[in-house]
């Protein structure tokens, strides 16, 4: 990994955001987070020259959001020649069977569905930070 | 009845009315010209034979005066001749005059003005013949020149004049008669055709008007079924259309329960994850205060805030929020149940409701209750929701039993009429108070002392799933002696009625 790969998380909540990013260090994972709390300006950085020639990231993906559904970002970023092996966190609050196909057929790869219960929500946070910290993200060419 | 059914059909006016009426009169028209064609011949034969009796009548007075020439004839031979073989042919007249006499006065007897003529033929005869018989008599005797003396004197010739002029007469009556009764026949003749004609072409005229009036009448009963028809299309367009709002405004219900129950969890997520963050602080707060306390004495109102205050109300926000968790969960299960389809199958009741006995057999050996299965009819219906439905009730009977006796539980089921099966889930448990009935079955309602956990979904569940399939629940219950939940479905689940699909 010549380049630390940046989390780039798209999530309108703040408190979650706040959450995510707090258990992802608690699982000791010091990469840069970069969070967007809307799909437009998420989308305008994704796409920019300065994401698509540098380096390698991973996408935290949240479907409700106020401006667009995360699935938008998901299929434009899959879409992409050169985005689309950026690996996609899908982690949100829907626990539908038709969303979850939906996303992994757009080509998300992992679907985590946020619990409301503090303990599991820190427990899998803090286990994609585990998860996070193991995989080879590939690089952005 | 039928005749005042007949007199409703007299006096009310309508088509089937008047092409009967129509119909009728032209029978009766037809009847008519029958009976007086009929009549017509009748009379024509009666002319026919009168006039027949007129001619024979009319040869008989002419017998009369040829046999009256013939005697003459014979007569005045002997006269001339002297010799007997004259006189033949006069008593041969006689001979020949005689019947025509007789026929003449039989015929003419009805009838005064031939029976005058008749009348003076005969007495002329009689006077002709009685004058002739004088001459030969005469002549007989030898007296010739007496005889042709008589003859000279006219007598015989006047007769024999009167007689002609009496049968001319006669004949002429009677001609006139053939020719009155000829004429007034050719004129009933002329009268029949005349009426037949116009019979014909009222008939005809009927006719026409019958099948006109048919015609109309098909065009109006046409057009009615048109019309109908239109009706039928639209009521089902109607139908369809209402139909569709309907799901249209069911699939937004579940739309709205599923949004709305995503949307609760996002903030339940903070509340629930400060809550634990705060916690964690405040534990740690405890720790710095439990260090400072070796070291100094710490205001106690902190210590208080810290070691009761706070885990207090972190407890009630924990409880609280874990327990909207649970409903939201319930609400989205309900919607999330509302939209999965169904898939109706031949299900085996009595196996699926012996598999559900027995995997709550731990609870009910634990408190000596007893789940008799009983056998029930086959039903073809969506496995899911008959599982969850019948797992319920049985969870619901276990659960709610009376500890103060024995539990039984009886699950039985039998077809009903109508193509319908109603299966019973019995209990001898605490029971139902009449007031909470229907409320039981309401989301988040329960009843009875709540010293049983449950967030009052289960029943509601229940009634979802028993209409999604097309059935009714119902329940008989008394507070303390036990409940019966009827269950009733139709044999087979048809998912094409509009129902089903709800």
């Amino acid at each position: 990994m010549t380049h630390p790969v940046k989390i780039v998380m798209v999530e309108d909540d703040h408190g979650h955001a706040k959450l995510i990013e707090k258990n992802i260090r608690r699982a000791n994972i010091n990469n840069e987070i970069k969070h967007f709390d809307e799909g437009g300006a998420a989308i305008e950085y994704l796409f920019s020259e300065e994401v698509l020639t540098n380096g390698p990231l991973l996408i935290l993906l949240d479907l409700n959001l106020p401006d667009m559904s995360g699935t938008d970002i998901l299929e434009k970023v899959k879409g992409n020649e050169r985005l689309r092996r950026a690996p996609v966190v899908v982690l949100t609050t829907t626990d539908d069977k038709v969303e979850i196909q939906r996303c992994y057929d757009l080509g998300c790869n992992v679907y985590i569905t946020k619990p409301v219960d503090y303990e599991s929500f820190a427990g899998a946070i803090r286990q994609l930070g585990l998860f996070l910290s193991v995989i080879q993200a590939p690089e952005i060419e | 009845m039928s005749l005042s059914r007949f007199s409703d059909f007299l006096r009310t006016p309508s088509l089937v009315r008047s092409i009967t009426a129509l119909l009728v009169l032209a029978f009766a028209l037809l009847l008519l010209v029958n009976v007086g064609t009929f009549v017509m011949i009748q009379r024509t034969a009666k002319v026919n034979a009168t006039i027949e009796h007129a001619q024979l009548m009319r040869r008989a007075s002419r017998t009369v005066m040829i046999a009256m020439l013939d005697a003459e004839t014979a007569q005045r031979g002997f006269l001339l001749t002297g010799r007997s073989e004259f006189l033949q042919p006069f008593e041969e007249a006689r001979h020949d005059m005689e019947p025509a006499l007789v026929f003449l006065e039989e015929t003419a007897a009805k009838d005064p003005e031939l029976d005058t003529y008749v009348k003076r033929m005969h007495s002329l005869a009689d006077s002709k013949f009685a004058e002739m018989d004088a001459t030969l008599a005469m002549a007989r005797e030898g007296r010739i020149g007496e005889a042709i003396q008589s003859v000279r004197s006219g007598e015989g010739k006047r007769f024999m004049d009167d007689m002609r002029a009496t049968v001319d007469q006669f004949d002429e009556a009677k001609s006139n008669r053939i020719a009155e009764r000829t004429r007034s026949s050719q004129q009933s003749g002329m009268l029949t055709v005349i009426m037949d004609a116009l019979a014909a072409i009222l008939v005809v005229i009927l006719a026409i008007l019958s099948a006109w009036m048919v015609r109309r009448y098909v065009a109006e009963i046409q057009a009615a079924r048109e019309q109908v028809d239109a009706l039928n299309v639209g009521l089902e367009a109607t139908v369809l259309e209402r139909t569709g709002d309907l799901m249209r405004a069911n699939e937004e219900i579940q739309r709205f329960a599923y949004i709305v129950s995503h949307d609760l969890r996002a903030p339940l997520v903070n509340v629930m994850g400060y809550t634990s963050e705060l916690e964690q602080a405040g534990k740690i707060v405890e720790k710095a205060i439990a260090e400072a306390e070796k070291e100094r004495e710490v205001d106690k109102e902190v210590v208080v805030a810290v070691r009761e205050d706070m885990p207090e109300a972190i407890g009630f926000i924990r409880a609280s929020t874990e327990k909207m968790d649970r409903l939201i969960n319930a609400i989205l299960k309900l919607s999330r149940e509302g939209r999965r389809n169904l898939q109706p199958e031949t299900l085996d009741m009595t196996a699926m409701a012996q598999g559900i006995a027995n995997s709550v057999h731990h609870q009910t050996e634990a408190s000596g209750a007893k789940i008799t299965v009983q056998k029930m009819p086959t039903i073809e219906s969506d496995r899911l929701s008959m599982e969850q439905i019948v797992g319920n009730l049985i969870d619901n009977a276990v659960k709610y039993l009376d500890s103060e006796r024995p539990g039984e539980i009886v699950v039985s089921g039998e077809e009903a009429p109508g193509n319908f099966i109603v299966y019973r889930i019995a209990d001898n448990g605490r029971g139902i108070a009449p007031r909470d009935h229907e409320r039981i079955f309401e989301l988040f309602r329960r009843s009875g002392k709540q010293d049983r956990t449950g967030e009052g979904l289960g029943l509601a569940f229940v009634r979802n799933s028993v209409r999604r399939i097309g059935g009714t629940i119902d329940v008989e219950s008394e507070l303390g002696k036990g409940s019966t939940f009827l269950l009733k479905f139709p044999k087979r689940l048809n998912l094409s009625e509009p129902g089903a699909a709800l």
